[in-house]
């Protein structure tokens, strides 16, 4: 009877856990202010018009 | 003692065996998502690519023709369509802007493609367009969904402006990583023509009607996906635009606008595989780190629980002898 209340409380505990992170989700961020791109970059990230 | 010990460590045993299928199965379909506020763009060349020249309306080959591609997620549109949508949506605005040797625009196209964040199925929602026309896409665009199967999907082609399949032609080494290889081929077929080419003083959405010249265009697009992330870590295109009939062509039957084999540039190829690499460790840790390992921890710790169990139900040991002292016997 103890082994089964010890397994209930574990099974318990993993459920609330998985479940609180899984509604709690990624944030979500903002709209980057970059522009569309309208000119060639040098390099990955190297952004040059400011449009 | 040892019997607490051993219901103590069933708890924790029961505790993260049962983390394992519910990280798997629960929550990774929950919390693996495209973010809605990613911002990307990537550079595409094709060499000694022929196209065509506006002003003499003749063909010519160019060293080179740059393509790129920037795509952003508009967070607050994303919010307003889950409203009615009832899911977790992305939104990205993204523009394929075309340049010339000269460093001159060729043409640009802009499109809003409407996805849901966990299974990238297409959302269709009020904004979606292509080149400022509403479309209704099936299937996925950019990028393949999140553990990406050896099989064939529906694929969007903008310039088209239709879906097509996209074959799984296999799996190969691209920097390391294991890639599925895709193809699809978009055979000729007429398009409509983009709204912004330099074309000074025409209005290039009535020019066919006003011409009788029409724009055709087919494609063979690969892409090389790992399929963790579904990521293209490298995209190409063999790209042929043509110009046919009408009165815009000199009496030519048609004309090349361009045709070219479009890559990705070495340094957005080396810049998106370091991109998906860091990524497809999140992805891999609900997937298989997190669930094999604690499955692994899980069965240790049941097997130390049980030990224990069995270790304070061993009978203790037994107790010293006791010798019987005899009283002498007087007679």
């Amino acid at each position: 009877m103890r082994a089964l209340i010890a397994a209930a409380i574990g099974l318990a505990a993993a459920l609330a856990l998985v479940l609180t992170i899984s509604a709690i989700g990624a944030p979500e961020g903002k709209t980057s202010p970059k522009p569309l791109l309208t000119t060639v970059p040098s390099a990955p990230g190297k952004i040059t018009q400011t449009k | 003692m040892r019997r607490k010990a051993s219901l103590v460590l069933l708890a924790l045993a029961v505790f993260v065996g049962a983390l394992s299928p519910l990280l798997r199965w629960y929550a990774f379909p929950r919390l693996a998502k495209i973010p809605p506020s990613q911002y990307q763009e990537a550079v595409l060349e094709a060499k000694n690519a022929t196209l065509i020249d506006y002003g003499t309306m003749q063909s010519k080959t160019v060293p080179k023709v740059t393509v790129v591609q920037t795509l952003k997620g508009n967070v607050e549109a994303a919010k307003e369509i889950e409203k009615s949508a009832g899911r977790d949506v992305v939104v990205w605005d993204t523009l394929s802007f075309v340049q010339g040797p000269d460093g001159k625009m060729v043409s640009q196209i802009p499109e809003r493609y409407i996805f849901d964040a966990h299974s990238q199925a297409p959302v269709h929602a009020t904004g979606e367009m292509v080149d400022g026309d509403p479309v209704q896409r099936k299937g996925i665009e950019f990028k393949f969904p999140f553990l990406t199967e050896k099989r064939d999907y529906e694929y969007f082609d903008f310039q088209a402006r239709t879906s097509a399949p996209i074959h799984y032609k296999g799996t190969q080494k691209f920097h390391g990583l294991d890639v599925y290889y895709f193809e699809q081929t978009i055979p000729w077929t007429k398009v409509a023509y983009p709204k912004k080419m330099p074309l000074p003083g025409i209005d290039s959405s009535t020019l066919e009607k006003t011409t009788g010249t029409s724009l055709w265009y087919t494609t063979t697009r690969k892409f090389w996906i790992d399929p963790v992330t579904g990521a293209p870590v490298n995209g190409e295109e063999v790209n042929q635009e043509e110009m046919r009939g009408g009165t815009l062509l000199g009496g030519r039957d048609k004309v090349t606008v361009f045709a070219g084999d479009v890559k990705m540039r070495d340094d957005y190829v080396s810049y998106t595989v370091d991109l998906v690499k860091k990524n497809r460790v999140l992805v891999l840790l609900l997937t298989s780190y997190l669930p094999w390992g604690f499955l692994g921890l899980g069965l240790a710790l049941l097997a130390l629980s049980l030990w224990l169990e069995a270790r304070s139900r061993r009978p203790s040991d037994p107790p010293p002898a006791v010798t019987e002292r005899l009283d002498p016997v007087i007679a």
